[in-house]
């Protein structure tokens, strides 16, 4: 799952990024709202953490033309919390909110629901033959045994299963495993796969050639 | 007791006991007039009888006694005023020519036309009885009576009207008025009902009236409870507004109007205030909470230490800024003032933030002469600070800012212009309000100021009745200019 925040408080920027990196997902960060709007508007993201108040574009500029192209899952962060503030951006197109001070625990929990939401699920339990992904604790269960995982591994299972029966190609993996400040190796991904494989059995994640991964 | 303390019920009060007064006055004089009138009929009755009778029994003039040259009796002569007897000598003696005489006792003579009857009763000078007629009560005493003169009593259920014949004989003529003083009565008792009923419509007018008067009051409490509810929106509708109670609700509502709008302030500035505390809180809370998820390197836990350190330093210049503006607002910072350098002042804290400037490759410029004002040093250095560190921070790199000090006449004069982008015409009214931000965003390059710092400035200036001026050209930058009056021009 791959995440831009724009914020603008240099520290609150760094500690999410790595809050939500140290949760799994990809970050990409921006700091003002044209950067904001030019990164989120270049990628299709799982979803957008994406302050009010910014230097330059607002949040709510921002929102209104991603709006126009992309229907990118977006979380709004504001230090303003009355009823009208919330009307406006509910009005233009976020998909929910958070109000500044917030705990990191509520916004992980909000940015799982929206994530879900987007992909048409509603519970955080996927069940896939006899492994069952649960969302929510990032885990994932074989038979009912547990099975060890690490983030990025567990990223691209809960990727997949999302996107259950669908052909997800490499660029798509790329796009939404690893962020701008990965210095990816091409390969790795075909490492991840392969540990994966070995994990939940080989007959798990099927490959089509020159186009790329799919669960049935 | 409530009531009393009411207005209404004290002016009813007053109403009353004057339209009390007023009625009681009147009423009683009208019944003494009547009265009066009443008895001066039956005196003038009294006295045609008089008359009647004097006819009757013979007199030349048949004139009333008392109306000298005077005659139902014999004329005095002259000798026999000489000669005037003792006394008793009239009882003694034979009836004389003196001595009165009544010829006839007819009936009819003690009644007039319409029915009503007298009597009459004589006595000798001294106060023997002579004569007394048929229907003369027995127990007419002898009326005291100055020699020559009339008068007439009211005894009883009688009046009687008596003089003295010129011999000196008392001469009574009575009658019963028992029917004029029921009518008396009567008319008692008309005056009290009229008056009863006077008073009724009176208070009851007197009710509506004030009730009239006093209705604005009652508008006025009820809105004024309404709004000490909590609801400053509420106003007092007032139909008249020409009255003085008119007057008062509009006064009022002006006042409430002021207060809603101080209020609304107040509020706006509070919510601002913990908008500008939620960045930094958030910074803590996700710093440390993320920190805390599990174990890390050292260097992982002092770059959070770091983060929430900046973040504390946010919230301590916030609170300073908020206790500042609280201590200008409540007007205790502004008794301190004594005669300061203006450009030592200027210098001293231009050189202070020179580090700073030169990290942005700022140029720093300091064009001063000495002028000398009133105030207080801390907060005019304040002033300078917030001034210059604001013209460093828009600045563009490699700009220049120039502060400069110059007494102009009646007033000591700091100007700090900068290189920068200038502020939008559209900002320009607004720099010097409380927490506002031309890009309605927080300024990373000033240090994350709140939007505080021009305000601050404002009130400085404010308490030292000193005007505080900005002139900006987009693109070329601004020019803040603080001009203090001064009392006496100085060199």
């Amino acid at each position: 799952m791959r995440i831009l925040v724009i914020e603008d408080e240099p520290d609150l920027l760094a500690s999410l990024a790595k809050a939500l990196r140290e949760e799994g997902y990809a970050v990409d960060t921006a700091a003002d709202g044209e950067d904001g709007l030019y990164k989120a508007e270049s990628w299709d993201y799982d979803a957008l953490v994406l302050d009010v108040m910014l230097p330059g574009l607002d949040g709510w500029a921002v929102l209104q033309r991603l709006r126009q192209s992309k229907k990118t899952p977006v979380l709004m962060l504001t230090a303003r919390d009355t009823p009208r503030d919330r009307v406006r951006g509910l009005d233009t197109g976020a998909d929910d909110y958070v109000v500044k001070p917030f705990d990191l625990e509520e916004l992980f929990a909000r940015l799982r629901a929206l994530i879900r939401r987007a992909a048409g699920k509603t519970q955080n339990r996927l069940e896939i033959g006899q492994l069952v992904i649960d969302t929510a604790a990032r885990r994932v269960s074989r038979a009912g045994r547990p099975v060890e995982l690490t983030a990025r591994e567990y990223a691209l299972v809960e990727f997949l299963a999302l996107h259950r029966g669908e052909v997800v190609t490499r660029t798509m993996l790329y796009e939404h495993l690893f962020d701008e400040d990965d210095s990816t190796l091409s390969n790795l991904l075909d490492v991840h796969v392969s540990n994966l494989r070995k994990k939940l059995g080989a007959e798990f994640i099927t490959t089509r050639r020159g186009h790329g991964y799919c669960i049935e | 007791m409530k009531f009393f303390h009411s207005i209404r019920w004290r002016l009813q009060l007053w109403h009353g006991l004057l339209l009390v007064v007023v009625l009681a006055g009147f009423g009683f004089t009208a019944w003494r007039l009547q009265r009066a009138t009443q008895f001066q009929r039956v005196d003038q009755e009294l006295d045609r009888q008089v008359q009647v009778i004097f006819r009757a029994i013979g007199g030349p003039g048949g004139k009333p006694p008392g109306h000298p040259p005077h005659d139902g009796f014999r004329p005095r002569r002259p000798e026999e005023r000489r000669s005037e007897p003792a006394p008793d000598r009239n009882e003694e003696g034979p009836p004389g020519p003196r001595e009165f005489a009544m010829p006839v006792l007819d009936a009819s003579l003690f009644a007039d036309e319409s029915g009503r009857t007298y009597y009459c009763v004589v006595w000798n000078r001294n106060g023997r009885e002579m004569f007394r007629s048929a229907a003369a009560p027995p127990d007419v005493p002898c009326p005291e009576l100055a020699v020559g003169s009339r008068d007439s009593r009211l005894r009883g259920t009688t009046r009687e009207l008596f003089s003295y014949t010129p011999p000196g004989e008392r001469f009574l003529v009575g009658r019963d008025i028992r029917d004029e003083l029921a009518g008396m009565r009567r008319f008692a008792w008309l005056l009290a009902s009229a008056g009863v009923v006077v008073l009724v419509l009176g208070l009851a007018g007197g009710w509506w009236v004030s009730t009239r008067a006093l209705s604005p009051i009652a508008a006025i409490s009820a809105a004024a409870a309404r709004i000490s509810t909590g609801d400053l929106a509420q106003r007092i509708q007032t139909a008249d507004t020409s009255s003085e109670l008119g007057n008062l609700a509009r006064v009022l509502n002006d006042t409430f109007a002021r207060l809603q709008a101080s209020f609304e302030r107040q509020a706006q500035f509070t919510a601002d205030a913990s908008h500008e505390l939620r960045t930094p809180v958030s910074v803590v809370l996700t710093q440390t909470q993320s920190a805390l998820a599990r174990e890390r390197p050292a260097a992982e836990y002092r770059e959070s230490l770091a983060a929430c350190q900046r973040a504390a330093q946010r919230m301590r210049r916030l609170t300073e800024s908020l206790l500042t503006l609280a201590r200008l607002d409540s007007g205790e910072a502004a008794t301190t003032r004594e005669p300061c350098d203006l450009d030592r002042l200027a210098g001293d804290a231009t050189e202070l933030l020179r580090p700073i400037a030169e990290e942005q490759k700022i140029t720093l410029e300091v064009e001063a002469t000495p002028t000398r004002c009133e105030g207080n040093a801390e907060q005019l250095g304040q002033v300078v600070t917030n001034l210059v560190s604001n013209a460093i921070s828009y600045n563009r790199p490699g700009g220049s800012v120039r502060v400069k000090v110059a007494a102009e006449p009646g007033a000591a004069v700091l100007t700090v212009t900068d290189t920068g982008q200038g502020i939008a015409p559209g900002d320009l009214p607004h720099v010097f309000e409380r927490f506002y931000r031309a890009d309605n965003s927080r300024n990373r390059r000033a240090g994350g100021g709140a939007g505080l710092g021009l305000a601050i400035c404002k009130a400085i200036a404010h308490a030292h009745h000193a005007a505080l001026e900005v002139a900006s050209t987009q693109g070329r930058g601004s020019t803040f200019a603080l001009r203090i009056p001064v009392t006496q021009a100085r060199k």
